[in-house]
Order: C-alpha cells, then structure tokens, then sequence
C-alpha cells in the first residue's frame, strides 16, 4: 500500500512489520543509506533528506509510535527498536547499509552498530543520545513548553521565531504529543540512555564520524566527545553555528559533513 | 445523598512573590522545598487532622484524603499515614483514600497490605480509591507516563486478586513479578473496601470504572463538562447492561458558604483565587506529560477547550460550576440543581480552601453541616441515616 503524502520528491511507503506496519520513504540509487530519524521529524521529507537521496538509496523509516508508523505495543524498549531494525533490513533484503542516526535515532543507530557490527558499513551519527554522563545532563525534552523546546533546538533565534508565528492546530499538537509520547517509552527512566552502551561502544567496527552542534542546548557536547573517544577510531565534526536540530537548523552543512563521510 | 468533607492539606504560606509566574511556575515538582518550614508544617498537619476529626463528629458520610508528590498543593504524599492517623480518632464517618496513586507507587503488594491494615484499623469504614496520579508526579516518581495507564490497570488487577484469593498464588505480568501473593491482613470488608476513581474525561477511565462498577469521582471542571463525563460513565455502564448507583457517582467540588449571598462572594474570593490560581498553576506539558493521555482523550481534551485554571477569574469560576459559593439557602438550592442536572449521589465537598483560616475552615464545615446536610438527609428520610451504618 501507499499512502500519497505532500511531498516533493518522495511518496511514504508501508511495511508490514511486527503486529501492525510502519511508514518510511526510499529514494536515490546507489548504496543503502538507513537514515534513523531524531525525537522530531518523523513522516517528513526534509532538505537533508533530498540531499542524501542524490547520491545514496535512501531509506528513512518513522519509528514505531512515531510520524506515521503504528504503535508496534510489542516494541517497547530500545533492546526491541534494535531487533526492529535488524527485522527490517531483513525484510528489505539489505545485509549492510550505511547508518545515519540523528539525536534519539543516532542512539538506535549506536545500539545497532554495537549488537551487529558487521551489518554497519559506515556509521554517522549526529548529536547522538543514548550516553548517560551526568555532569552534563540531557536537557528534559518531556517537561518543556513547545516554545521552550523550539528555543533550545535551535541556535538561531530567527529560526525559532518564524516557527513560532504560526500557530499549530489541533492536528499538529496531536501529532508532536503522540510522537514524544513514543520518545517517553523508549526514554523516560533511564532517561534517554542506556547506562551500558559507552562500555560497549568499543565493538563497533564500522568507520564513524561524530557530527556535533557547535552550541547544543539539548544534548551537551561531550555527549559527542565520548562518543567519539569510546568508538575505535572514530572522528569528531563540529558544525559551527548550529543547535541540536542539526539537519534542521544548517540541512547543508550536515548534510555535507554526511555525505562526504559516506562518499568513498 | 451523601456528603463527604475532602481536605487537601496545601501549604498556605507562599513567598510574597509568589504572583510572578516566570519564578514560580507551579506550587509542585518544581517549587523548591527550601520554602517549607516544618514548625508551620507540624502545626498545618495537626489543624489539618482536626478539621476531618471535627467534620466526622458532625455527622460528614466521609472524611476524604489523597495523594500528591513533590508539591505544596497538597501534603500528602501518602494518604494511608493520614488515614491511619484518622483511624482511631473518628468513628462514624467513613475514610476515604482518594486514592493511593498505584502506577507511581512502584509495590502494589504494599498499598494491598495498608488498605487491608487500615480497614481493620477503621473497623470497616474505609472506602479506598485508586488514582493514576496526575502528570508532573510521574516526574517526581520516574515512572513513564507512557506505561501510566497499563501499570495502573495490572496494579489494580493485582491488588484486587489479592485480596479476593486465597495465597499464596505467584503474580507474573507485564510489570510486577512476585513469586508469592499472600498478604496478612485480609481486608475486612468482604470481598473488599469499595473502590472509588477520580477521572477528569478520559473515555478509558469511565469504561473501565463502570465494567468494575466503582463509583467515579469528578475533578475540577465546569458542569457542562461534568456532564459529559457522567453521561460517558452511564453511557459506558448501560452499554454492559446496567444503570449506576446515583452513590457511585461523585461530585467534587470546593464549597464556600457565608451569611448571606454577598458576604460569601467577598470572603470567597481570595480562597477560590488562591485554590485555582497558585494551587492549580501549572502547565500542561506537566499536567499532560507525553504519553500520559490517549490519542482521543487529547483529542477530548483539546476539543473542549477548557481555559487554564489560572486564567478563569472568580466570577467564571462561580458561574462555570467550578466552585460553589453562596448564603446557606443558595448553596442548597445550588446543589439540589446540580444534583437534578447531573444525577450524582454523593459530593465530594472541598470545604477547606486553600489559605483559608483556622477559623474560617472551622465555621465552612459547620454551617454546611447544620444548614445544608440536614437538608438533603430529610429529603431522602425513607433511607437508613448513614450515621447509624457506622460501627463503633
């Protein structure tokens, strides 16, 4: 089945998976690319997106719970969104893909490339969750207002401002709570980490690069330091001039911090 | 009709600058305990304790406490301490734990085990209530507002196997595991305490009360939003094929009685104000944490388009049926039309307001004890006074 959404350059698709389906798109040709999307942003073809697709065969699914995927209730832990994942590569015929994880989704992409290293041909990962330091606590996404969350994604406050001009309607509120509600499943205690992952950073194979926000007021940047210390020869990129919403906020840079990585 | 008196126990003395809402976002989770100071706290709890003794000695059905977390809303982070506290000093009213808030609460054995306690201990006067808790305690408690509601609904499943069969029997479900299952005490109350469940609309909670036929309890809301709860509880019911108890049906509601109409109105104010302007201040990204509701309970919710509490002045308040105010012959004839309106059986009155006074909290539940209650009790003079239900 295919669903017809609003977008330019790309339809969402569905999968039956699990106990229900779910909703990713999948443009460009060339080499996999699994992109796994942040705490937002689900059910969108963004400009990151497009730019990916020009060079790789894309494929951006929404987690369970999120943007247009069902619920999937028996995937409830980050241990079950990594077996998902391995699930759908199966199902999609993919032994290996390069991995793109942004924010939450860069913690999933973390977990996977540890549980199933070779299955990871390259790994980026952009602002990643998933470590617990705390000396440099991740901001509590859960308790902020719409504007307050706006306000710490983003460095640029015009961003933030022409967001926040228009006034979301009924379906909006109900599509961002439904989709932080998913993010509560997976992130609420441990809050948006799993105590065991940097310890076990070490069996990642695939070469990786760590992308960076210069000024990240959700996920502080030695998240991305230890990141990149704890994976073997992993590299650190820093973006200059953005927040946490990192394709968001600078879709060029990062996208050319991705691509480039990925390119050869 | 029954009347049961509800004290929440608040934290009257707030800083002076408490009006600024940038500071002070909310009188809970985030409103540093620094401002508590525990010489006022032991007086409050001790005053707070006489005004439910002083209302079972004036013939209230119930005296009612409940629980909150992290807050100064309300000081009762656990209810069955207060409960039991009550246990021994009244006799006549019932004691109603409104409720034990079991999804946060991490042990449903050991809420099983002090309901069971405190039954003996009230001699069989204790109605016990369960709560999901309201959002911001699901931060205070780290429990996921996402699992709020299934954990609730197994801890419930589990509570009331436990005190319905013979242990030991093994529990292993989605989130509690216990090879064992034998609490001591059984309850007294056969098969077990009546069960009472606040709920504030969502469609789930009134199916799911009226299948176990508690009785459901509103929340602060206007009537015609009442309504629409009620009528989902009786609508759910007569789906399974029966009418509810007008008993299992409660109203609470915060009731401020004065000499006359106008005295009522100028003394009320600062109370109502103080109850639902810094009491109830609070956003909804604490009140409604994500997961916490449904997609068609938000949905409810967005759609009804109910103002925040602190942006409803006194007069909506009022006329809105958020609060009841009015001279002893108003507040009657108030409650004697909603009562018609609604079809509830029992009232939960909030008669305790607040940074009401000692004395003013004492003469609130006296005029509506001497100059409402009888009202009603003669209405009904075919039934059995609840007075003489109470065991000694």
């Amino acid at each position: 089945m295919t669903t017809t959404v609003d977008q330019p350059a790309a339809a969402a698709r569905r999968l039956d998976i699990g106990s229900g389906s779910i909703s990713y798109f999948r443009a460009g040709s060339g080499r996999p690319v699994l992109f796994l999307h942040a705490a937002g942003g689900a059910g969108e073809w963004g400009p990151h997106h497009q730019l990916i697709s020009e060079h790789f065969d894309l494929i951006a699914p929404d987690h369970p719970g999120f943007g247009l995927s069902d619920d999937l209730p028996e995937v409830r832990a980050m241990d079950d969104l990594v077996y998902h994942y391995l699930d759908l590569l199966d199902r999609l015929g993919l032994d290996q893909v390069d991995l793109v994880g942004a924010s939450f989704g860069g913690w999933i992409a973390a977990e996977l490339a540890v549980h199933s290293p070779r299955r990871v041909r390259k790994l980026a990962l952009l602002g990643p969750a998933g470590l617990r330091i705390p000396e440099h606590p991740v901001a509590d996404l859960f308790i902020m207002t719409p504007p307050q969350l706006l306000g710490a994604l983003f460095h640029d406050p015009g961003i933030v401002e022409s967001l926040l001009a228009t006034e979301p309607g009924v379906e909006d509120i109900l599509r961002s709570y439904r989709d932080l509600g998913a993010l509560a499943r997976f992130g609420w205690k441990p809050y948006l980490s799993n105590p065991k992952l940097e310890g076990r950073l070490r069996r990642i194979s695939a070469p990786t690069r760590v992308v960076a926000a210069e000024h990240d007021r959700i996920i502080p940047r030695a998240h991305c330091e230890r990141y990149a210390a704890a994976i073997p020869g992993a590299e650190l990129v820093v973006v200059d001039d953005c927040g946490h919403a990192l394709y968001g906020e600078r879709p060029d840079a990062v996208t050319a911090a991705v691509t480039d990585f990925l390119a050869d | 009709m029954k009347f049961n008196f509800f004290h929440l126990m608040p934290y009257p003395y707030l800083p002076e600058d408490f009006d600024d809402v940038e500071k002070y976002p909310s009188m809970s989770l985030t409103f540093s305990n620094s401002h508590f100071d525990p010489a006022k706290g032991v007086d409050l709890y001790h005053r707070y304790l006489d005004e439910l003794e002083y209302a079972d000695e004036l013939g209230y059905d119930g005296i009612v406490v409940n629980e909150h977390h992290q807050s100064g809303y309300g000081m009762m982070p656990s209810p069955n301490v207060m409960a039991a506290a009550l246990a021994r000093r009244t006799s006549r009213s019932k004691i109603m734990v409104l409720g034990n808030a079991i999804p946060i609460r991490g042990n449903p054995l050991r809420v099983a085990e002090e309901i069971a306690m405190l039954d003996h201990l009230t001699r069989g006067r204790l109605v016990s209530g369960f709560v999901r808790g309201i959002g911001w305690e699901h931060y205070a408690h780290s429990v996921s507002p996402a699992d709020s509601r299934s954990r609730f609904n197994e801890a419930h499943d589990l509570i009331k196997k436990a005190w319905t069969t013979e242990g030991p029997f093994q529990w292993i479900g989605e989130h509690y595991e216990y090879r064992y299952v034998n609490v001591w005490p059984r309850p007294l109350q056969s098969p077990h305490p009546p069960i009472a469940v606040p709920g504030a609309g969502s469609p789930e909670t009134m199916r799911w009360v009226a299948e176990n036929r508690y009785m459901y309890v509103s929340v602060y809301a206007p009537t015609k939003v009442v309504k629409t709860w009620f009528d989902g509880y009786r609508k759910a019911a007569a789906d399974l094929g029966y009418e509810p108890d007008p008993e299992n049906i409660a109203l609470a509601t915060p009731v401020f009685i004065g000499e006359s109409e106008r005295s009522a109105m100028r003394e009320a104010r600062q109370h109502v104000e103080w109850l639902f302007h810094k009491g109830l201040r609070q956003g909804a990204e604490i009140v409604f944490p994500p997961g916490y509701m449904s997609a068609p309970a938000m949905r409810g919710l967005l759609k009804a388009g109910m103002k925040p509490y602190p942006e409803l002045s006194f007069s909506e308040l009022v006329e809105q049926g958020y609060v009841i105010v009015g001279g002893p012959e108003s507040v009657r004839n108030r409650i004697g039309e909603l009562r018609d309106e609604l079809g509830f059986g029992q009232m939960m009155t909030m008669l305790a307001m607040g940074d009401m006074s000692a004395e003013m909290t004492r003469r609130n539940t006296e005029i509506f004890a001497t100059e409402v209650l009888p009202h009603f009790r003669t209405e009904q003079a075919g039934e059995t006074p609840p007075v003489a239900l109470a065991q000694t």
